[in-house]
């Protein structure tokens, strides 16, 4: 029988549940504060800047617990960070 | 039509000739990815996408006037014409917001909004005044104010004959801000009581002089707007394809039980959902 793609979704977060919600729990923090902030573009791309800050120590935390770091992991989240601080930067601050 | 196919299995699907990663996320790419964001940051700025005070908006005079018309004939009322001369009056109580500073209808010398369409020689019967401030795009603007029980009655206001616009940047309150101010009036046909609505307040009776109109509706940025469109709308596929890929490889990885280094697309996916969530929070101003 196939899985749908929400069962393997579930798995995931269910094996990992306490690094999940540290980073949707980062996530909603991210927004309120976007929210406050709202039209304060210098301070927005701040935020934004923490979150993908956050997002990368995040996923070396979460790869030292569970044994599984690797330079090419860690280039892996920094790639992601700075293409999204980059394209969001011509949004906020062009 | 099979090459495609490959590709496109290869980009997304992770199996062995990809070393059991989706191709669109492997480093190399991840890095093509990064120089290319860092190369637009670099041209959209060297285009000058943004204004003067460095602040990009998709909002644009003709826009509004085209989607308040457009509710306006939802709802079985005529059409409103665009006036110069209230268009003068927007212009102006924008560049007085920046000059003393404030975010209200009243100026804090207890200038009115009616001041400043009888100071652009706008005779009127009834008038009223929508203000919107940080939004990026023209129907946020729209959407906010018919969200809006006071500004949307002003906009299906049936009295309401003419409106004008100003969209003027920049900084109120320590912040770079696009002021987008809506006038509304009915030119009064004889010399009698003016009144003014502005979300449903005061009136008042001043005299009037007459002086040359002056069009300063079509005072807008067009060329940087398609820009910073085109950016925006360049983002949101960009992202989407990253969430694409990203979800394909986590599937297909899942499901064949795969095993290997790098980091979680789950992560990353919610990284990037909650980034995009920011994006469109983002294009939310305020209106009053």
């Amino acid at each position: 029988m196939i899985k749908p793609f929400s069962f393997h979704l579930k798995k995931e977060l269910k094996n990992h549940l306490l690094d999940y919600l540290l980073l949707i729990t980062a996530g909603i923090f991210f927004l309120i504060l976007l929210n406050i902030f709202r039209g304060q573009r210098i301070i927005e791309f701040i935020v934004l800047v923490s979150f993908a800050l956050f997002y990368i120590i995040w996923g070396v935390y979460h790869h030292i617990i569970n044994e599984t770091l690797h330079l090419k992991t860690v280039v892996e989240y920094i790639l992601i960070a700075f293409i999204i601080i980059f394209l969001l930067k011509i949004i906020i601050l062009p | 039509m099979e090459r495609v196919k490959n590709f496109i299995h290869h980009l997304f699907i992770p199996h062995e000739e990809n070393n059991f990663r989706a191709k669109s996320l492997h480093t190399d790419f991840l890095t093509v990815y990064l120089v290319i964001a860092f190369l637009m940051t670099i041209i959209f700025k060297q285009a000058n996408l943004h204004n003067v005070l460095g602040f990009a908006t998709d909002i644009s005079v003709d826009k509004l006037y085209q989607l308040i018309n457009e509710q306006r004939q939802k709802n079985n009322l005529p059409s409103l014409s665009l006036n110069s001369s209230l268009s003068l009056a927007a212009q102006k109580k924008a560049e007085n917001m920046f000059q003393e500073n404030y975010w209200s209808h009243y100026a804090p010398d207890g200038k009115t909004p009616w001041d400043f369409i009888l100071g652009a020689n706008y005779k009127y019967e009834y008038a009223g005044e929508n203000l919107a401030k940080n939004f990026l795009f023209s129907n946020g603007v729209v959407d906010a104010w018919m969200n809006s029980s006071t500004h949307r009655e002003n906009i299906l206001k049936k009295e309401y004959t003419e409106v004008g616009y100003a969209i003027v940047n920049g900084t109120l309150n320590g912040e770079q801000t696009t002021l987008v101010i809506q006038m509304f009036g009915t030119p009064l046909a004889s010399s009698f009581v003016s009144q003014p609505v502005q979300a449903n307040k005061t009136i008042q009776n001043i005299p009037i002089e007459n002086k040359p109109q002056q069009v300063l509706a079509k005072k807008t940025y067009q060329p940087k707007i398609n820009a910073f469109n085109f950016s925006f709308n360049l983002n949101i596929v960009f992202m989407a394809f990253l969430l694409v890929a990203l979800a394909l490889d986590f599937y297909f990885a899942s499901k064949f039980n795969i095993i290997r280094i790098g980091g979680k697309n789950t992560a990353h996916f919610l990284f990037i959902i909650f980034v995009l969530a920011g994006l469109f929070l983002s294009t939310i101003g305020t209106i009053i």
